[in-house]
């Protein structure tokens, strides 16, 4: 796991600096990936001629959502290194969702492709995908217009899930999230990830902890909203979300508040998802690289 | 209001003029014109609690889902919005049909009678052997809906000579105020409403919801936890409380059980169920067993075996029970009703059709025994 940090991350009006995003993803991609290049790092996780799917959060509207400059950010210059701009997808639930968290929507040739699943002519699929205690028709961006995706999703704090990161950004693929909130979403989450749509296609978890909604999220809370000034980078998604989770409990802790595992809510469904051979749940087999741009 | 005034309100929507017109007894209709997501309704929700930093707790059923801001409930058309919580169904019709009140099924409330019925998206429990999981296992902005408020239904269903209107496909509990205000302009007309659910409500909203109906069906889908817990994702003990509070109540009360087999269908809990209904609620109230047909999460088994079906039937009047149903069996002598006191055949069907009826008021014709039901 990557985590890049940068004081320079958000302006004063507290949005991100599309220049500072630049460069912390490119940072971030070369320390994972070993290569002097930024470039070159993201040749080694994407082919040139693959279709790129960014999976966002916008639940939260302009308040808590994947910022726009975040992801337009890493849209642009993926276009930038592939040559093509629209082989790129950003992408959640719907279209009003994603204006209201400040996207411009285009599905123009040539240009980024910024889009709900309930665009025009996309929607789900006509049948259900089963694997496990899941059954869901996938969006057709993950299903068909996607041949890899990275999951660009913001950090919060969950009242049900304990959190919400990388993983649980994946059930805005799938027309039934609101059947898999029990149990903490364990182990619904960790069975939405095991099917190929998802674990096939998935090459990359990038946490936007930017800011940092560490109790009462999922919903925007001001008091309870931190600066991180930090993403976390890794290719194991189960990893990335524990060590979001960290994160997490270190800004509880700072402030007072009981763990998650004492308001019976720990995040159980990464211990499945490690179960499922889905990646790595605990914090101490997982080797961090903290770098600072 | 008048007809003229009725068609000219509700043609404002394109294509809805069209629909109505085309709109014949038994077709099955689903709205064409889609919902956008702008469009669902944003009506308050009842049977809710607000909390501190902007959740809230549900009270309609027992999920007792809880929810912060932007959040919506396990049936999905439920949310809060900033710590007020909405229905975005109301008035949101996602499939709209004149049904034979038989087809619920309800046989002892006013039998060869139409239905209009009606349902939104969504559902409070997720049956791995749903039939109409396209609406039902839906959020509202996945699927076809069209605006039909309380009193276009009530106007609808009177248009078309339906003296029932029937909230039912989906899962009427969570578009409960639309239900509710829509049964009070039901009623208005002279008409009367019925509600085929699965039971899975609360007591308090049942209890108002008991005021402005007529009839409910409850699917019970089995009679053990386990089953509810792995195929329904539901709890028994709520809807044996439903059937409990509906049955002690003026409303006519029929039960479903769709018999799967293998999985529901063990002769010794079909005793233990008929022996609870006989002794909580009394042996008169119509119990269906109805065929299972393979579809949705559930297609590797059969159709349920007529002889498991016949089995079942005679366990339940073994058991002391009086009217026990045969469903899905069209032609069976088990879909017809039988004087408990005689024997004599009083009301004939084949499938959803009344051959013939031998009632008089609500007596058996041949030796005057009531035979329990709403008759007229």
């Amino acid at each position: 796991m990557v985590i890049i940090k940068s004081r320079r991350a958000l302006a004063a009006n507290g949005q991100p600096e599309p220049p500072s995003m630049l460069r912390m993803f490119r940072k971030g991609l070369e320390v994972l990936t070993g290569s002097s290049q930024a470039e070159e790092a993201l040749r080694l996780i994407f082919q040139p001629t693959e279709n790129i799917g960014i999976k966002i959060n916008t639940i939260g509207r302009r308040a808590i959502s994947t910022y726009p400059e975040t992801a337009v950010t890493l849209g642009l210059w993926l276009g930038k290194t592939f040559g093509c701009e629209d082989k790129i997808i950003i992408w959640d639930r719907t279209n009003e969702e994603l204006k209201e968290a400040g996207y411009r929507l285009s599905r123009s040739e040539g240009s980024l492709r910024i889009m709900g699943t309930d665009s025009y002519g996309i929607g789900y699929g006509s049948q259900p995908v089963i694997n496990r205690s899941v059954a869901s028709l996938f969006s057709k961006i993950q299903a068909e217009l996607v041949d890899s995706t990275i999951s660009l999703a913001l950090l919060k704090d969950h009242g049900i899930a304990g959190i919400t990161g990388g993983m649980k950004n994946y059930f805005g693929a799938i027309h039934n999230p609101n059947k898999y909130h029990d149990s903490n979403c364990d182990p619904y989450l960790a069975d939405l990830f095991e099917i190929d749509l998802i674990k096939k296609k998935h090459r990359l978890t990038i946490l936007d902890a930017l800011r940092v909604q560490y109790h009462r999220g999922p919903a925007y809370h001001p008091q309870w909203n931190e600066r991180a000034s930090q993403l976390i980078f890794g290719f194991d998604p189960v990893a990335v979300d524990v060590v979001g989770w960290k994160l997490i409990e270190n800004l509880r802790a700072k402030k007072g508040l009981p763990s998650l595992s004492e308001e019976k809510r720990e995040p159980t469904y990464l211990q499945t998802a490690e179960n499922l051979g889905l990646g790595l749940a605990r914090l101490n087999n997982i080797e961090i690289i903290e770098e600072e741009v | 209001m008048r007809r003229r005034d009725f068609l000219q309100r509700t043609a404002a929507g394109s294509g809805w003029l069209l629909t109505y017109n085309s709109l014949r007894k038994g077709q099955r209709l689903l709205a064409v014109e889609a919902s956008p997501a702008a469009g669902l309704s944003r009506v308050e929700a009842r049977y809710y609690d607000r909390l501190p930093d902007r959740e809230i707790k549900c009270r309609l059923c027992p999920r007792f889902c809880q929810l912060g801001d932007k959040e919506r409930g396990f049936c999905g058309v439920r949310e809060n919005q900033n710590g007020k919580y909405y229905t975005l169904v109301y008035g949101q019709v996602a499939s709209y049909n004149i049904d034979p009140i038989e087809k619920k099924p309800l046989f002892h409330f006013l039998p060869g009678t139409m239905a209009f019925s009606l349902a939104t998206a969504g559902c409070n429990v997720a049956c791995k052997f749903c039939q109409n999981w396209e609406i039902s296992q839906m959020r509202p902005e996945q699927v076809q809906s069209r605006y039909l408020p309380p009193e276009v239904v009530a106007e609808t269903a009177a248009h078309y000579n339906c003296p029932i209107v029937a909230y039912t496909y989906s899962e009427p509990v969570i578009f409960y105020e639309f239900m509710y205000d829509t049964s009070l302009q039901v009623r208005r007309k002279g008409l009367r409403n019925t509600v085929i659910t699965n039971g899975f409500i609360n007591p308090e909203p049942l209890a108002e919801l008991i005021k402005v109906v007529e009839a409910i069906k409850i699917d019970l889908k089995a009679y053990n936890q386990d089953f509810y817990t792995n195929y329904v994702r539901g709890e028994l003990k709520p809807v044996l409380e439903s059937i409990k509070q509906i049955a002690h109540s003026k409303v006519w009360l029929e039960i479903v059980y769709l018999v799967i087999p293998t999985l529901n269908d063990d002769p010794k809990e079909i005793r233990q169920m008929a022996h609870w209904l006989k002794t909580e609620i009394g042996p008169d109230y119509p119990l269906h067993f109805s065929r299972f047909q393979p579809m949705y999460l559930i297609k590797n088994l059969p159709p349920t075996p007529l002889s498991t079906l016949e089995r079942l039937r005679d366990i339940a009047l073994e058991e002391g029970l009086h009217y026990v149903y045969l469903g899905n069996v069209p032609g069976h002598p088990g879909e017809n009703t039988y004087c408990p006191n005689c024997g004599q055949l009083v009301i004939e069907r084949y499938g959803y059709t009344i051959k013939k009826i031998s009632l008089s008021g609500n007596k058996c014709r041949h030796c005057h025994q009531t035979i329990p039901g709403v008759w007229s």
